[in-house]
């Protein structure tokens, strides 16, 4: 998928821009706050129909106006040339168009135009709470498989009857009943994941290898604390067995909900063991294993959105980071310097108080910023 | 307390699919617009309240002891369709496709709402699979978790041995082909898809 021009209006600090993009390259330079990531929450929003950055709509709608709108040119490998347009009201409610008509159920856009952002805050994937790992992780896979999406809503729906049963201390009969409707999700889940994590291994170890500069291996791995099962039955006997313990808790503690991922180097806790440099080397690593994957699930080439990410990189990882980067997709990135990316491929674009300019090259003479019409 | 007329208004609110709006309107037709239509509501309404009760057997709507497909000797008393609500039942009569009986839950299972298996019409539907008479337990219940559970909680509880328990099917809808049907629905026509020969 290759994102040939967008237009915002009124989104965020930017009143009103309009960017084409020639090429595969786009390198965003410009001081804090004047509006690079905000092109990339924008450029990334159609993704899941939300933003990487808050989960309140309102926020992107720029201060006193009534609405915020980014219109966007793809080419696409499913649909061709096409269009969406996206719009926020400034109470949060949002309205989607598509070749020109209106798109009534938002949920059918979601997974239709991926991108992978990179951010600095990625590093709290492997610092932060499993429920950080676990989100990243169902948000990825539902991405990629509307069913593992309905799966996971299932579970969660039962999972909730559960707790509710166990607080009330109803009878056995109640919670067995509604064990029983989660262990069909419950195994699914598991086998899912377990395939996912499998998939994304073996493009995570090979971008590690080449972006840490390192010979050493890195691996995801499910971890079920508790005691785990995999078959509906085995499931359905763990949840028997713990309702004592669940119902002193007065919640579910064993299951899919419970499962954390653990990031391996070399057999050693990345949290735990690794530096910062392999710890940042590491989740772009993933990131870069997650554009693979929702390729590989999807057949959709998905853009990448860096926001940032070289800053805290040392010089031979972010060399080898720009070369890794340099391959098919589509990308665009921030930065509030300039960087050295040994190849003229790269276009750049400065950013000031919400409007951009392209640096025009040599016989090129395109500017790239024009007030939309 | 307010003025009769916002009494009114408050009460009609109360009913489903009403809003504050439409229960003005409705106030305004009947007190202003059309009064002599009030007449005929109120004593419909107080027929109603005094005539309609709950089947003893099934728990459907009865203006006798028994409702009219539990009287209706015609019907095949071996089988038992469990559905959710009074509504269901109804939806099934029109279909004319089944000739069996029906058992109502008013309601299935929810313990996010509060609802435990006191709340239900089921001590009723036990006696029923007691007395012998029933051979088959349709269950008509939604396929969402808790009518899943409702289902697994009556097979387990409720039906005894002796008694055949069925599903519902689920999946496209009659004239309707794949390509307008969402992802769930066609997971579910294909997983209780059947052999064709």
């Amino acid at each position: 998928m290759i994102l040939r021009d967008v237009t915002l209006q009124n989104f965020r600090n930017v009143a009103e821009a309009r960017l084409v993009f020639e090429g595969r390259r786009h390198f965003f330079v410009g001081a804090n706050g004047q509006g690079k990531t905000n092109l990339l929450e924008a450029l990334g929003y159609l993704t899941a129909l939300r933003s990487f950055r808050t989960a309140e709509n309102r926020l992107l709608v720029r201060e006193g106006q009534p609405e915020a709108a980014a219109a966007y040119t793809f080419e696409h490998e499913r649909f061709g040339r096409t269009r969406v347009t996206l719009r926020i009201g400034s109470r949060g409610n949002r309205t989607v168009h598509w070749d020109d008509e209106r798109v009534s159920r938002l949920g059918d856009i979601i997974g239709r135009f991926p991108t992978v952002v990179f951010s600095a805050d990625d590093i709290q994937l492997v610092r932060g709470a499993p429920g950080l790992r676990r989100r990243w992780m169902d948000l990825l896979f539902s991405a990629v498989d509307s069913a593992y999406f309905q799966v996971l809503q299932q579970y969660h729906r039962g999972l909730t009857a559960r707790n509710a049963l166990l607080r009330e201390r109803a009878g056995a009969a109640e919670l067995s009943a509604f064990e029983r409707e989660m262990a069909g999700p419950a195994s699914r889940l598991g086998k899912a994941r377990e395939a996912g994590l499998r998939e994304l291994n073996v493009s995570l170890e090979k971008a590690y290898r080449h972006l840490g500069g390192e010979d050493a291996a890195a691996l995801l791995e499910l971890r079920k604390p508790g005691s785990a099962a995999q078959a509906p039955e085995e499931w359905i006997e763990r949840w028997c067995e713990g309702r004592d313990r669940d119902r002193q808790a007065g919640a579910t503690q064993a299951g899919p909900h419970r499962d954390d991922l653990h990031f391996g180097l070399e057999g050693r806790s990345l949290a735990r063991y690794g530096s910062e440099g392999q710890q940042r080397s590491f989740v772009i690593a993933l990131r870069l294993a997650q554009a693979d994957y929702v390729r590989a699930g999807t057949g959709l080439l998905p853009p990448l959105l860096l926001d940032d990410v070289t800053a805290e990189l040392d010089g031979g990882r972010r060399e080898r980071f720009w070369a890794l980067v340099a391959g098919e997709a589509q990308v665009f990135a921030t930065g509030v310097m300039r960087p050295e990316l040994g190849d003229d491929a790269w276009r750049f674009c400065r950013v000031a108080g919400g409007t951009f300019a392209w640096e025009s090259r040599i016989a090129s003479g395109e500017c790239g910023i024009r007030t939309a019409q | 307390m307010g003025s009769a007329f916002e009494d009114l208004q408050a009460v009609l609110k109360k009913l489903p699919g009403l809003g504050y709006r439409s229960a003005e309107r409705l106030a305004l037709h009947l007190l202003v617009e059309r009064p002599e239509r009030l007449n005929a509501l109120v004593e419909a309404l107080r027929r109603a309240a005094e005539d309609i009760r709950r089947c003893r057997l099934c728990g459907g709507m009865a203006e006798e002891e028994l409702c009219p497909v539990c009287s209706d000797s015609h019907r095949d008393a071996s089988v038992v369709c469990v559905v959710e609500q009074v509504v269901d039942l109804m939806a099934l009569e029109r279909s004319s496709a089944y000739r069996g009986l029906y058992h109502v839950l008013h309601g299935k299972l929810s313990p996010i709402s509060g609802v435990g298996p006191e709340d239900l019409n089921l001590a009723s539907l036990g006696e029923r699979l007691r007395s012998g008479d029933v051979r088959e337990l349709v269950l008509a219940l939604p396929n969402d978790v808790e009518g899943e559970a409702t289902c697994h909680y009556i097979t387990e509880n409720i039906a005894g041995e002796g008694v055949a328990v069925s599903r519902i099917g689920f999946g496209l809808p009659s004239g309707g082909g794949v390509f307008y049907a969402d992802p769930v629905t066609l997971k579910s026509a294909l997983d209780s898809r059947r052999s064709y020969s």
